[in-house]
């Protein structure tokens, strides 16, 4: 289960406040599922390890500029560890995913959605996600847990380049105005 | 490319960027943008809050302790960072008028430094004194009736007997807050925050028979304890 944000957004504004036992705090509530984040993406252990010991970093330092009204805590840290990674596949040599992983990949991923139908916070994500076709759900998916860029996408989905980059636009639109329907 | 007058095209760039496809210099294109475009700013906040919750389905893993080890080594030894308000406190007050600290305790700076959520609250981070592990967090907003408990550490429930939580007031005898009975708890108390909490500066957690403490007064031992700050 997902750690309240209201004590997650008190254990942020303490760390701004230099309190090193409320950041440790906020480390063991949050390391677990971002450390699972940076991993699925970056598929190596040791760069998702240098990752992560960058973003808790981060978070220390930026603490400050935290706005509760602006995002939710959890929301604020996975964006920080998500950006983290893809610019760390963007490196010179981060050796890309080769076909064997893009082959090993999970095409679509039922047991992450029904997870996210549990979350009360999370169930409307989790309709919309399965409101849309099953090849824009797959590309989002894979786009969001796996990091696969366009390119990795229409490989991985023997796709033409084209028709993948329309799935993920089209998928996100619908994704868009079903998340503003449920409200 | 002028993105600024095309709204679909500015949609589009900021939910690429939030999902991760958006790549290579169109990446750092838009980054560079968000610096002086608050509105595309908002928009990317928007797409990763629509987005970021898909990660609570990502399975945890129990990062090795070598990284906190490292953030840590990273921070340094210091146990608190320069606190940019205390900073400006001593410099005003070695080059300038009393009237002026005056002012400035009234209005301190980093006032727009918290969260605005926090702003205005009694907040309480109660740890454990043998590890120095915090376990509970309590909130309350100043003029609210309500303390709001939260468990960091579920393993702290114990079946059979229970937490109750004290406020610790200045030279006084502590006053009973309530039962943490479950990992999130709102007590109602008997007054505003202000004046259940404005002149109390630690609270305290003591191991109680099931139903709390028959005397009024804790009787078992204090397993927890901290400081009660107000952020205003």
């Amino acid at each position: 289960m997902a750690p309240p944000a209201q004590a997650l957004e008190a254990l942020l504004a303490r760390s701004a406040l230099g309190d090193r036992g409320a950041f440790r705090a906020l480390y063991d509530a949050t390391a677990p599922k971002l450390f699972g984040v940076a991993l699925r993406i970056l598929r190596r252990e040791d760069w998702a390890e240098e990752v992560l010991q960058e973003c808790y970093v981060s978070v220390w330092r930026h603490a400050t500029e935290y706005r509760a009204s602006r995002a939710a805590p959890m929301t604020w840290m996975t964006s920080i560890v998500r950006n983290r990674c893809l610019d760390w596949l963007r490196r010179p040599n981060p050796q890309p995913i080769d076909d064997e992983q893009l082959e090993g990949l999970e095409s679509d991923n039922p047991g992450p959605l029904a997870e996210l139908e549990r979350g009360r916070d999370t169930a409307a994500l989790a309709r919309c996600l399965r409101g849309l076709e099953a090849r824009q759900r797959q590309a989002i998916a894979l786009a969001f847990f796996d990091g696969l860029s366009h390119a990795e996408l229409a490989k991985h989905l023997r796709e033409p380049l084209g028709t993948v980059k329309t799935w993920v636009r089209r998928g996100l639109a619908r994704l868009r105005n079903c998340l503003e329907l449920q409200g | 490319m002028n993105y600024r007058d095309k709204p679909e095209l500015r949609e589009r760039l900021a939910a690429e960027y939030a999902l991760g496809t958006l790549r290579g210099r169109a990446r750092e294109r838009l980054r560079s943008w968000l610096r002086d475009d608050a509105e595309l700013a908002r928009e990317v906040a928007a797409w990763e809050a629509r987005l970021a919750p898909m990660a609570q389905a990502v399975e945890p893993v129990t990062p090795p302790a070598r990284i906190w080890a490292g953030v840590e080594r990273q921070l340094g030894g210091a146990a608190h960072k320069p606190f940019s308000f205390w900073k400006t406190l001593g410099l005003i007050a070695s080059g300038a008028a009393a009237a002026l600290l005056a002012v400035a305790v009234l209005l301190p700076p980093q006032r727009a430094r918290i969260s605005p959520s926090v702003e205005g609250s009694y907040i309480a981070v109660l740890s454990d004194p043998k590890t120095n592990h915090p376990v509970l967090v309590a909130t309350a907003e100043r003029g609210e009736t309500v303390l709001r408990v939260n468990t960091l550490d579920p393993a702290i429930h114990v079946a059979g007997r229970s937490l109750e939580l004290w406020a610790l007031p200045r030279g006084g005898q502590p006053k009973s807050l309530g039962l943490v009975s479950h990992e999130k708890v709102a007590l109602k108390l008997v007054a505003t925050a202000d004046q259940s909490l404005g002149d109390v500066p630690a609270l305290a957690v003591s191991l109680e028979p099931q139903g709390g403490s028959p005397t009024g007064q804790p009787t078992g031992p204090v397993l927890y304890t901290g400081p009660c700050v107000k952020y205003w």
